[in-house]
C-alpha cells in the first residue's frame, strides 16, 4: 500500500495529462493543482472531489469518516441516476464526537463498517477519510484492511482528506483508489468483442441512458461506467473491456492511462455533447473496437445509425435558429468540457463570447481556439467578480455554468442556466441536445430578464427625485457618513447597485474610496439608477442620446 | 370488526372494516338497482371528451358547481369591516346561517351577524315587524354602535323597502332616531357577493355623506390630502390589509380603510370574547368623503361605490386585485402620483427581492399552463403575474365575470407572448372548467377548496388560491398584496410544482432516480 504523499506525487506524474507534461519538473513537483489562495473564495477540497466522484456508484454503501459537517454537507447532492440500489443515497458517517478526537476514531470506525455490514450487506464499502482524523492519525488503510478480513467484503479506504487539496485532486485520488483497490478484482462473466468502459461519466439527470441506447443498438456493451450508474462488480472487472472513452478527462484521465498501461486498453478522449461530438465518440469507439478485433462491419452499421440520428436532430434544432440569431452566450463549465459545449451551441446558431478554460487541458483550449476563433475570451479564473465582469462587458445573452456562479448572473441581470451537476435535465447525445437548446429558449425568452435589466418603474421619471439625489450626492461628496445618513428619499448608490452582494467586485470596481460619486457613476451600468441619473446630469446631452 | 372502545377508529378508517363494505357491497347490488359498471365507465370517459365538451358549453338553463356566491355574503363581509357594526340581513334566517358558516371555515372566526327571521306570514304581509322586532332586539342585545341592514331574496321577492321599513321602525322606538342603520338592497338573484360588497359599502357611504336618510345635513367636502383605501370582497383581507398599512407608513400617507375588517377576522385568544373588534370608525367613515382620492383594489368589487365617491368629488383609482411586481409598481406609483409621497427604498428593495426571487426560480414556472377560476379581480391579477413569471393562464374562468370582464382579460393576454393560446371565460361554472381541463389540459388549477374535486376528477393538481379556502388553514393571514404578497403567492406555486416533481418521481425503484435533494 502506498502512502498518500507518494500517491499524490504519482497523480501529479500523469503523463496523460497534456498540461502536465509541458512542466518543468519543479513545477511538476508542486502539484498540477493551483494553490488555495487564503482569503478568497474557493472551491470544494480533496475529499469533496473524491466523494461526488465515486458517489455515482449505485450499489456501495459510502461511508464518510469524520465529524458531521463533511458528510451532513454533502448528503444526496449529486444529481446522478440509478438503475438499481439506492442504497448511495444512504448517508453514512461515524460522526465523530470530541471523544473519538481525543482517543481515536479507528474502533468507532470499524464498528461502523461492522454495522453496515450487517444491516445492509452492501457489495462493497467506501471509507472517506477526512481532515480530522486524518489529522489525528486514524489509519483508515489499515481498519479498511482489517474489516475487509473479517467480514468478508471489499472495504475500501478513498484516502482524500479535505487540507491535501483541490476539488480536482479529490476527483484523481478517487480514481487511484480504484486503480489500487478495485479494478482487475473481478472477473466477468462473459466477454464480447464490444465491451468498452466509460470513464468520468456521472450519469447526470440520467443522461447517459439517452445514449445507452445508440449502444445497444449497435450491439456495444458498456462493461463499466465509472461512476454514473455504476455497479462495484462491474467496475472489478473493467479491465476485460477492450476499448475506453475518456468523458470528463480533468477528473480522471489517471484511471484511463493507468488502465492503457496495466492492461492495455486504449482510450480516447470524447464527449456526448453536441452533435457533431456524439457522432464523432461513436464512430471512435467503433474504430477501436474493430482495432481490438471487433468486426469491420460495425463501423457501417456506426456511420449509419449517425446519418439516421443526426438527420433527426438537425431537423429538430432548426426551429430554434430563428429564436437564436445574434443571441451571445456565457460559457462557464466545471466539469463538462467547454469545448465539446461549444460546438453545440454554435451548431444551433449561437455566438460564443467567452468561455472558461479552468479545468480544460491545453489541448482542449487549442479546440475551442479553432472553433471560437483567436480573440475568444478564455476565462482561467472563475471568481464571481471575473465572470460579472465579463458579463457586464461581453453584454452576454446568457450565461451556461454551475450552480455557483448562478447568482452572479442573475445579480448582472443576465439569464442563466445551469449545465453542471446539480442540473434538472439531461443534455447528452442527439436528444439531449435538443433538450438544452429547447431550455436555452426558455431562458432567454423568460419575461423575467426584462424585468431585472430595468428598475422601478418610478425612478424613470421622477425628476424631483432626481435633483434631490444629486443634491444629496453634493452633500456625500463633501461628508459621506452624514450624507448616507441623511435618509432622504433614497440614499444613493455608490457601488454599482447590481454588485450588491458581491463585496469584492465592488470594491474592485470602485475602490474603497465612497468620496468619489461621480467617477464610479460614470463607469456605472444602466441598472444602477441612481447612478444613471446623476451620469446624464453630468454628460452632454449628445452623449446621452449616443447612450 | 365493529367499532370498540378501546381504539375507536375516526371515521375515515372504520367504514374500511370489512363488515363495513360488505354492508355497502350488499346494499348496492341488493337495493340500489345499479347500473353496469362497464356502462357507468363508458359514459364517465365520454364526459371527458371535446364532444361532451360542445353539450356542455351548449348548458342554458343548468348550472353545475359555479364559482361565486350571493350577495349578502358580500354584504355581510362589507359591514363587519366598520367599527362594532352588527351586520342584518332582513329575510330568511337560513341563509344568514351559511354567510357566518362560509365566512367562519373561511377565516376560523365567529361571524357575528343577525337576521330578521322572516316566516311565512311575514312572506305574505310583508317583513316591517320582523325588522322593527328585530332592530330592537339586536340593539339591545348586542349592543351594537351600527347597525348595517341587507336583504335576502325573501325580501326582495315581496318587495320590502328597507328605507321606509327603518324609518317607521325608528319612529316605533326599535332604536333612537339619530341611531346610525344603512341599508342596502342585495339580492341573490342579482350578481354575486362582489355585488352585495359593492351595494352595501355604498349604502353605508351613502347613509353617512348624504344625511343620514334625511335625518341629518349632507356634509360638505373639504378637501384634504388623505386617501381612502378599498380591499373588495378579499379572502385574504387579514394579511392583505395589514401589508397595505405597513406599505401607507412606510410612504407616510394619511389614510383611511373603508370596511377594515382585518382585526375582526383575527381576534386573540386571550380569554376575552369580541363580538366587534377594529373596523373603521364612524367617525372615519363619514370623514372620508374629505379624502384626495379613493383607491380600490378590486374593480369589479366596487363600481358602483366609486361612482358614487366619484360623484362626491374624488379622483378614483381602480385596481384589478394587483399582485406580482408590474401591478404592485403601478399600484405604488398610484399612490406616490396622487399623494405626492415618494416610494421609500425599503420599499424598492422589496421590489428587488421579489425581482431576484422570481429571477432565481423563473426556469421552473416558464412556459407552464395554468388554469385559473374565481373572483374576476382576482383572476385578472393572477393572470397578469403569471403572464410576468412566464407562465400560461391557459383558461380563466369566472363565474361571475361579465363580458367587459372578458374583454380586459383579452386584451391582458394580447399584450404578452405567453397570453397568446390564453381564454377568459365569463359566466361559466366549475362544470364547464371540468370540460376544459380535459379536452386541453395544463399543468395546474388555480381556485378556491372546490377545486379538489376537479383535481381529483382530472389529475390537475389545485394551487389554492381564493375564496373559500375551507381545507387548508390560515392561509388568509398572509398577504398577496404587495411586494411580499408576491412573494406569498410565488411560493406557494412553485411549493406546488416542486410537490409534483416530487410525487411524478416517488415510486421506489422505478422513477426515484430523479426523486432529488436538491431542485
Amino acid at each position: 500500500m502506498t502512502s498518500l504523499p507518494t500517491t499524490i506525487q504519482d497523480v501529479f506524474n500523469e503523463p496523460g495529462c497534456a498540461r502536465n507534461a509541458s512542466k518543468s519538473n519543479v513545477e511538476r513537483k508542486n502539484g498540477c493543482t493551483k494553490q488555495l489562495k487564503p482569503g478568497g473564495a474557493a472551491g470544494g477540497c480533496a475529499f469533496d472531489g473524491a466523494k461526488i466522484a465515486l458517489q455515482p456508484f449505485t450499489d456501495v454503501a459510502h461511508l464518510v469518516h469524520g465529524p458531521i459537517a463533511c458528510e451532513g454537507n454533502s448528503w444526496d447532492n449529486r444529481g446522478s441516476a440509478s438503475s438499481g440500489s439506492d442504497l448511495w443515497r444512504r448517508s453514512f458517517t461515524t460522526d465523530m464526537s470530541e471523544t473519538d478526537v481525543v482517543f481515536g476514531g479507528e474502533k468507532r470506525l470499524y464498528r461502523a463498517v461492522k454495522e453496515i455490514t450487517e444491516k445492509y450487506n452492501p457489495q462493497a464499502i467506501f471509507v472517506y477519510q477526512t481532515c480530522v482524523p486524518a489529522m489525528i492519525g486514524d489509519d483508515i488503510d489499515m481498519v479498511c484492511k482489517a474489516a475487509s478480513a473479517k467480514f468478508g467484503k471489499p472495504v475500501i479506504p478513498i484516502n482524500a482528506p479535505g487540507f491535501v487539496g483541490s476539488k480536482n485532486l479529490g476527483n484523481k485520488l478517487a480514481g487511484e483508489a480504484l486503480l489500487e483497490h478495485v479494478i482487475g478484482t473481478g472477473e466477468p462473466d462473459y466477454t464480447t468483442p464490444y465491451d468498452i468502459n466509460i470513464i468520468g461519466e456521472y450519469n447526470l439527470s440520467g443522461e447517459l441512458w439517452q445514449v445507452k441506447p445508440l449502444l445497444d443498438e449497435l450491439g456495444i456493451r458498456i462493461l463499466s461506467c465509472i461512476s454514473g450508474d455504476g455497479k462495484y462488480r462491474e467496475v472489478a472487472c473493467s479491465h476485460r473491456a477492450k476499448a475506453a472513452m475518456m468523458v470528463c478527462s480533468k477528473a480522471m484521465i489517471n484511471v484511463a492511462s493507468k488502465m492503457k498501461q496495466r492492461y492495455g486498453i486504449p482510450f480516447f478522449e470524447g464527449s456526448f455533447y453536441g452533435i457533431e461530438d456524439s457522432s464523432d465518440s461513436l464512430r471512435q469507439i467503433a474504430r477501436m473496437l474493430i482495432e481490438r478485433g471487433a468486426p469491420a462491419e460495425l463501423m457501417e452499421r456506426t456511420q449509419a445509425l449517425i446519418a439516421r440520428e443526426e438527420t433527426k436532430a438537425w431537423t429538430a434544432i432548426e426551429r430554434f435558429k430563428p429564436r437564436f440569431a445574434g443571441k451571445r452566450v456565457v460559457l462557464i463549465t466545471g466539469g463538462v468540457k467547454s469545448w465539446s459545449m461549444v460546438a453545440a451551441l454554435q451548431e444551433a446558431g449561437l455566438e460564443i463570447v467567452g468561455t472558461s478554460v479552468k479545468k480544460s487541458t491545453e489541448k482542449d483550449k487549442e479546440r475551442i481556439k479553432e472553433l471560437i476563433g483567436q480573440h475568444a475570451h478564455m476565462i482561467e479564473d472563475m471568481s464571481p467578480h471575473e465572470i460579472y465582469k465579463m458579463l457586464k462587458g461581453a453584454k452576454a445573452d446568457i450565461m451556461l455554468s454551475g450552480g455557483k456562479s448562478q447568482f452572479v448572473a442573475l445579480k448582472a441581470a443576465t439569464p442563466w442556466l445551469d449545465i453542471n451537476q446539480e442540473r434538472c435535465h439531461a443534455y447528452m447525445g442527439y436528444v439531449g441536445i435538443v433538450k438544452l437548446m429547447e431550455e436555452i429558449e426558455k431562458a432567454l425568452y423568460n419575461p423575467i430578464w426584462h424585468q431585472l435589466r430595468q428598475a422601478a418603474p418610478w425612478d424613470e421619471f421622477d425628476w424631483k427625485r432626481q435633483a434631490k439625489a444629486v443634491a444629496q450626492m453634493h452633500a456625500q461628496a463633501v461628508d459621506p457618513v452624514r450624507g448616507a445618513n441623511t435618509n432622504g428619499v433614497k440614499t444613493i448608490s455608490f457601488s454599482n447597485k447590481s454588485e450588491v452582494g458581491d463585496g469584492e467586485s465592488a470594491i474592485a470596481a470602485h475602490g474603497p474610496n465612497l468620496v468619489e460619486p461621480a467617477k464610479s457613476c460614470t463607469n456605472s451600468t444602466a441598472r444602477c439608477l441612481a447612478c444613471k441619473d446623476i451620469h446624464s446630469d453630468l454628460q452632454p446631452p449628445a452623449l446621452q442620446a449616443a447612450e | 370488526m365493529t367499532q370498540n372502545a378501546e381504539h375507536i377508529l375516526d371515521h375515515s378508517e372504520l367504514f374500511r372494516g370489512d363488515e363495513y363494505q360488505q354492508m355497502l357491497a350488499n346494499k348496492k347490488a341488493l337495493f340500489e338497482n345499479p347500473h353496469d359498471p362497464a356502462e357507468v365507465d363508458r359514459i364517465k370517459e365520454w364526459s371527458k371528451t371535446p364532444e361532451y365538451r360542445e353539450k356542455n358549453f351548449a348548458r342554458e338553463a343548468l348550472t353545475v358547481n359555479p364559482a361565486k356566491a350571493c350577495q349578502p355574503l358580500g354584504a355581510v363581509f362589507a359591514a363587519l369591516g366598520f367599527e362594532s357594526t352588527l351586520p342584518f340581513v332582513h329575510g330568511s334566517q337560513g341563509c344568514v346561517a351559511y354567510y357566518r358558516s362560509h365566512l367562519s371555515r373561511h377565516f376560523k372566526e365567529p361571524t357575528s351577524c343577525v337576521s330578521s327571521s322572516m316566516t311565512e306570514d311575514a312572506a305574505v304581509f310583508g317583513g316591517l315587524n320582523n325588522l322593527t322586532d328585530g332592530l330592537a332586539n339586536s340593539y339591545n342585545m348586542y349592543k351594537p354602535k351600527m347597525i348595517a341592514v341587507a336583504t335576502t331574496c325573501m325580501a326582495e321577492v315581496i318587495g320590502d323597502d328597507l328605507n321606509a321599513f327603518i324609518k317607521t321602525s325608528k319612529e316605533k322606538g326599535s332604536v333612537p332616531a339619530d341611531y346610525d342603520v344603512p341599508f342596502a338592497h342585495t339580492p341573490a338573484f342579482v350578481g354575486s357577493h362582489v355585488t352585495g360588497y359593492d351595494n352595501t359599502l355604498k349604502g353605508i357611504l351613502e347613509h353617512f355623506w348624504d344625511g343620514k336618510a334625511g335625518t341629518a345635513p349632507k356634509l360638505q367636502r373639504r378637501a384634504n390630502n388623505t386617501i381612502n383605501f378599498i380591499g373588495g370582497f378579499d379572502g385574504y383581507t387579514v394579511g392583505n390589509i395589514r401589508e397595505i398599512k405597513r406599505i401607507f407608513k412606510l410612504m407616510r400617507i394619511g389614510y383611511t380603510i373603508l370596511a377594515d375588517n382585518s382585526d375582526v377576522f383575527d381576534t386573540p385568544t386571550d380569554g376575552e370574547f369580541r363580538m366587534y373588534d377594529g373596523g373603521t370608525t364612524l367617525k372615519d367613515a363619514a370623514n372620508a368623503v374629505h379624502a384626495k382620492a379613493t383607491i380600490s383594489m378590486q374593480q369589479y368589487c366596487t363600481e358602483k361605490t366609486l361612482a358614487f365617491i366619484k360623484g362626491h368629488d374624488q379622483e378614483v383609482v381602480a385596481f384589478n386585485h394587483p399582485l406580482g411586481v408590474s401591478a404592485t409598481d403601478e399600484f405604488l406609483m398610484t399612490l406616490s402620483r396622487i399623494t405626492n409621497r415618494a416610494i421609500p427604498n425599503a420599499l424598492e428593495r422589496e421590489r428587488g427581492r421579489l425581482v431576484d426571487a422570481m429571477a432565481d426560480s423563473s426556469a421552473h414556472v416558464h412556459g407552464k399552463k395554468f388554469a385559473i377560476y374565481g373572483d374576476p379581480d382576482l383572476c385578472y391579477g393572477l393572470a397578469a403575474f403569471l403572464l410576468e413569471l412566464g407562465a400560461e393562464p391557459t383558461h380563466v374562468l369566472s363565474t361571475n365575470g361579465s363580458k367587459a370582464w372578458e374583454q380586459k382579460m383579452q386584451a391582458l393576454f394580447a399584450s404578452s407572448p405567453f397570453g397568446k393560446n390564453c381564454r377568459a371565460f365569463p359566466g361559466k361554472d366549475l362544470w364547464h372548467m371540468r370540460s376544459l381541463l380535459f379536452t386541453e389540459p395544463v399543468d395546474f388549477l388555480i381556485g378556491n377548496t372546490y377545486g379538489k374535486y376537479l383535481e381529483r376528477d382530472t389529475g390537475t393538481p389545485l394551487i389554492r388560491i381564493g375564496f373559500p379556502i375551507f381545507d387548508r388553514h390560515h392561509h388568509h393571514r398572509y398577504p398577496v398584496w404587495g411586494y411580499q404578497g408576491g412573494m406569498n403567492v410565488l411560493v406557494k406555486i412553485l411549493d406546488k410544482i416542486f410537490d409534483e416533481i416530487d410525487r411524478k418521481t416517488s415510486s421506489v425503484g422505478k422513477t426515484d432516480y430523479s426523486f432529488d435533494i436538491i431542485r
